[in-house]
């Protein structure tokens, strides 16, 4: 079986964003980059479905800048075995994304699509369900566990009441959870093997997808502070200040 | 645990708190048992503190005018800060404990000056925040660091973990403030860089744990934020080929080497045994292992690619064997918190010894060969773990407690072993503390191993400033 894993590059967790001046976006010049977390996770299971005999073959797709050849080379140390990487300096919509992960499916023809439920910059939670819609392909979305056998998969799935447990036939998409794995560091020897795996490159034309934006950010602004809070000096006086001010009993 | 003797300052006339009351206000004095209890304790237990009551300045001239009125009557002063001392300077024997916490503004920062000036009662970890905020950097980091002090930083003259490229609180410092024990206010607050006038005053304040003056206030060197960090955790076979790394870390990396740690696998184990989600990152097990970070002011400096081929260099030159390179900041934090987990690790594991120690770093993997021969040959079975910044040649040689030994007889042996480590420390030419200071703890080691004219001149210098020995007395001489 081929795993196809799209990846993208995203602010750090870790680093505080800050709003634009001119409030176009946020600011990522000089701003550390690294793999969002979602999709290190489905990088992490096609690594061990690779390494359970259930997977021949990964491979780490990203969109974007030149450096998400440095993302495509962390999933590659940690265990994909070659790239391909969609070069564009624009910022590609997720519907743009499906359309762009749908050619390469059918050039590359995997039985599993496996990528994060989201990406944390712009929490859209849509290429994966795009995709599915895009191929006609089965969907199994927030997994948090993943069994696979015989053609199928059984995909446990974390929704408000609870864990669901559904099967889905392969060819599927497979959307991941906080929760399926803790994924691996990338050693070094891994990270020196990275260097001569292969990345293939390709442009938005080259594929013949229109990714053109479909929508229009009029502007981006910082949330708003939080009021710091007061001690107050007698239990009278918080009812008086929730009757009064707060205005909630 | 043991009671510190009571030393010979005269009791408190009364009214006296009832004058202070004035100076400080209604919550500038705590006489509540209860409410004393955690500026009495130390962070290790090891001390118990006594003292009539806990004053908290709010600003300089308060200061100043408690240190005249104590002056006036010999009573004598604890300067403390956030108390997180593991020597016992901040522990007070019947003093008055003069806590600073109430002094926490930052007074000024001037980016272009790369300086920050502030009152001593900062909390460290509000100074980075507020350094960072500025888009400027604080490099002093160490473990108390969202409790300690600035103050208390610079009096203990603080190292922690990026002493190798910043230097320690004292090479961070460009000006002081400080009350004398006369209470007058020596404002010494300059910023500047280059100033040869006469004697570096401030120089003689900071390291000197509040024996010759209270800090106040402080103006610090601040740097470039540090955008792009590279850190790896890397397995080493023997300490001398960590010693070759770090030696290539430096050259490969044009010295932005910004820490150098290194780690017994014993620590490792520790941690995986009693503190919640440590994970051991490499496949197999080493005997020692070194987190190195490299830093750059820029994201686009290429840090990732000379971090590579340092490695690989180093791989080449089999001075590694295996290693992790962290990916994100999350990895970042989990590859650190390795080294933090293995210092609280040590504690359910039972007694431990500590020492912090330092020497040439040529000298290091001598020093641990010839202290663990020593230490075991008078208790078997007892478990060194050596770990520390060895790019500061900085070893926290901590001594655990055998398996099969109760810890009181363990504890027993403690004066001998520590005779033992400290006559090796000294025939390498090394320090008996190299980054915690001296306190009570190591007041008799000072007698032992200090030279005839290095106490003479600190007595002189100490009644001088301090004539009628009212600023932590016992401590240091």
């Amino acid at each position: 079986m081929k795993v196809l894993v799209p990846i993208k590059r995203v602010i750090d967790y870790n680093v505080k964003v800050r709003v634009k001046a001119d409030k176009t976006g946020v600011e990522i010049a000089n701003v550390k980059m690294s793999m969002n977390p979602f999709d290190e996770i489905s990088v992490e299971e096609a690594v061990r479905l690779k390494e359970a005999g259930k997977a021949e073959e990964i491979i780490a797709v990203s969109i974007g800048v030149q450096q998400c050849q440095e993302t495509i080379r962390t999933a590659l140390a940690m265990g994909a075995d070659r790239g391909i990487h969609i070069k564009t300096d624009e910022d590609i919509e997720p519907l743009a994304v499906a359309k762009l992960l749908r050619a390469l499916v059918e050039k590359e023809s995997p039985e599993l699509v496996i990528l994060g439920k989201q990406a944390i910059d712009d929490d859209s939670n849509q290429t994966g369900q795009k995709l599915a819609a895009l191929l006609g392909w089965a969907q199994g979305t927030f997994a948090s566990k993943i069994d696979i056998q015989n053609g199928k998969a059984e995909i446990t799935r974390e929704v408000d009441s609870g864990l669901e447990i559904i099967e889905v036939n392969l060819p599927a998409i497979v959307t991941v959870d906080l929760r399926l794995n803790e994924p691996r560091y990338a050693s070094l020897p891994n990270i020196m093997k990275a260097k001569k795996k292969p990345i293939d490159e390709f442009s938005i034309a080259e594929l013949g997808i229109d990714a053109a934006p479909r929508l229009e950010i009029l502007s981006v602004e910082a949330p708003k502070q939080r009021e710091a809070g007061v001690m107050v000096d007698s239990v009278a006086s918080l009812v008086d200040k929730l009757k009064n001010e707060a205005r909630v009993i | 645990m043991k009671t510190v003797k009571k030393n010979t300052s005269s009791s408190i006339p009364e009214g006296f708190l009832q004058e202070i009351h004035k100076i400080v206000g209604k919550n500038g004095v705590i006489t509540n048992l209860s409410d004393m209890a955690p500026y009495l304790e130390e962070t290790r237990g090891i001390f118990v503190g006594s003292s009539p009551a806990i004053i908290r300045p709010k600003d300089t001239l308060q200061v100043s005018k408690i240190v005249a009125m104590c002056f006036k009557e010999n009573i004598g002063i604890v300067p403390q800060g956030g108390n997180t001392g593991l020597c016992g300077g901040s522990v007070a024997s019947g003093e008055l404990i003069v806590n600073l916490e109430r002094m926490n503004e930052i007074r000024s920062i001037d980016a272009i000056n790369y300086t920050i000036t502030v009152d001593a009662g900062c909390i460290l970890s509000d100074l980075q925040k507020i350094s960072e905020e500025n888009d400027r950097f604080f490099p002093l980091s160490l473990g108390a660091e969202g409790s300690c002090q600035i103050g208390g930083n610079l009096s203990t003259n603080a190292g922690g973990t990026s002493v190798l490229r910043y230097g320690n609180a004292r090479e961070l410092t460009l000006g002081l403030e400080v009350v004398l024990s006369d209470g007058r206010i020596w404002n010494g607050l300059t910023g500047l860089r280059k100033d040869n006038t006469g004697y570096d005053l401030k120089q003689l304040f900071i390291g000197a744990e509040g024996t010759l003056g209270i800090i106040t206030g402080a103006v610090l060197k601040l740097f470039p934020l540090p955008l792009e960090r590279q850190t790896v955790f890397v397995a080493n076979k023997d300490l001398k080929s960590i010693l070759k790394l770090l030696s290539l870390a430096r050259n490969c990396s044009g010295d932005t080497v910004s820490a150098f740690e290194f780690i017994p696998r014993i620590g490792i184990d520790l941690s995986l045994k009693h503190i919640p989600e440590t994970v051991d990152p490499l496949k197999d097990k080493h005997e020692w292992y070194t987190l190195i970070e490299f830093e750059s002011g820029s994201s686009e400096s290429g840090l990732d690619t000379i971090m590579e081929m340092f490695l690989n260099e180093a791989l080449i030159n089999n001075l590694i064997i295996d290693g992790v390179i962290a990916q994100s900041e999350e990895q970042r934090h989990k590859l650190w918190f390795i080294r933090e987990a293995m210092v609280l690790a040590q504690k359910p594991e039972g007694a431990s010894i500590k020492n912090d120690i330092s020497v040439p770093i040529s000298k290091i993997p001598e020093f641990i060969l010839r202290a663990d021969k020593a230490v075991k040959k008078i208790c078997p079975g007892i478990r060194p773990i050596a770990f520390g910044h060895i790019g500061d040649g900085n070893v926290h040689y901590n001594l655990q407690q055998p398996l099969d030994l109760e810890e009181e007889s363990f504890m027993s042996l403690r004066e001998a072993l520590n005779r033992l480590i400290m006559d090796i420390v000294q025939s390498l030419g090394g320090s008996f503390s190299a980054e915690h200071g001296i306190g009570i703890l190591k007041v008799p080691q000072m007698i032992s191993y200090k030279t005839k004219i290095e106490l003479e001149l600190m007595k002189l210098v100490k009644d001088t400033l301090d004539p009628n020995n009212i600023l932590n007395p016992g401590k240091i001489l």
